[in-house]
């Protein structure tokens, strides 16, 4: 954890760096164009698949412990994994509407 | 997002010998024809005409001893029915024809990506978006025919009037944000697939898109699977009565 503070701590900094050295235009084309896109994407998938993967162990672990309720929970499962995945759709979506 | 037109449309290009010109904004400056701009609706077309054709071809010549093709499109049908049979409790079977024009019209769409020279036309929002709003305004009309106008709108209010104008505003907004989300999530899906399986294309032709072709052919049951399952359950929604 503490490393990962530091890391995003040196991210900020570098950022803040690199805001201060280039030239105003150029700033806002790194912060504008598609490089926030594809970060916000990426940042979005991330917590799409913690809580997808959180979904299917929960559901593995329902089928584990009772076999007959597995037709329900797969069909549950699966609209929830669908409903989480819109997240990440949605900034799919607006990363091609930004680029 | 950069339009790339179908080859099928390119070829039906050459063939009627159709002018090409620029559309502004919205055709990225490379000049099309009518076809390849639109050819999202050549190819819906096309998959609404398979469809029909294919589920025509076997209620016409439906046999006691079910064929291959009769035996798939039972089970699709079976399917179907306990789908919108476990989710809706009251007349389940009058919602079924158009559950499954919906299924079958977005299934065969989303297997149009796996066609060498077609497009699917779910990759493009505006078929989803079609798709979304016809589903919206048919449980809409549902629900209100069931419930009765006032009772229906009413719903949307909470169980506490002087919660009302919260909760009405928030409702309603919810309510049209499903178009959003219902429509994006078909979009997304597919034309992410779509593009990816292309862009792995143009790295190595050969081999490399086989395990994705197989990966897109699954991503479009599943998301026809959704796309259905999120249909019935706002049918659901809509005309259920309260005991």
């Amino acid at each position: 954890m503490k490393k990962f503070l530091t890391t995003a701590f040196l991210f900020c900094v570098a950022v803040a760096a690199f805001a201060q050295g280039a030239e105003p235009s150029a700033t806002a084309s790194f912060f504008a164009g598609k490089y926030l896109a594809h970060l916000s994407l990426a940042i979005g998938a991330a917590g799409c698949g913690l809580g997808q993967g959180k979904a299917v162990a929960a559901a593995c672990e329902g089928i584990a412990r009772n076999p007959q309720a597995a037709g329900n929970i797969r069909t549950t499962m699966i609209i929830g994994l669908a409903l989480i995945e819109a997240l990440v759709i949605y900034v799919l979506v607006a990363a091609f509407a930004v680029k | 997002m950069e339009h790339h037109a179908s080859e099928l449309s390119k070829w039906l290009t050459q063939v009627l010998g159709l002018s090409q010109h620029s559309w502004g904004v919205f055709g990225h400056g490379a000049p099309l024809s009518v076809l390849e701009r639109y050819d999202h609706l050549l190819n819906a077309l096309l998959a609404a005409c398979l469809a029909l054709l294919i589920t025509g071809v076997v209620r016409a010549r439906m046999k006691q001893v079910p064929g291959p093709l009769q035996q798939v499109l039972e089970f699709v049908v079976q399917g179907l029915k306990d789908l919108v049979g476990d989710n809706i409790h009251h007349h389940p079977e009058k919602y079924l024809p158009f559950v499954g024009t919906m299924a079958l019209f977005v299934f065969f769409n989303n297997l149009f990506g796996l066609l060498p020279g077609l497009s699917p036309a779910t990759s493009n929002w505006n078929v989803t978006l079609a798709c979304a709003l016809v589903v919206f305004l048919y449980y809409n009309f549902h629900g209100m025919k069931e419930q009765g106008f006032l009772k229906y709108w009413a719903h949307f209010a909470g169980p506490i009037w002087w919660l009302a104008p919260l909760m009405f505003p928030l409702e309603i907004l919810g309510l049209l944000s499903r178009i959003l989300s219902h429509s994006l999530r078909l979009f997304g899906n597919i034309g992410g697939e779509h593009m990816v399986a292309g862009i792995f294309f143009g790295l190595l032709p050969i081999l490399l898109p086989v395990p994705l072709l197989a990966m897109g052919l699954f991503f479009g049951l599943i998301q026809t699977f959704v796309f259905t399952m999120l249909t019935v359950i706002y049918l659901s929604g809509a005309v259920a009565h309260e005991h």
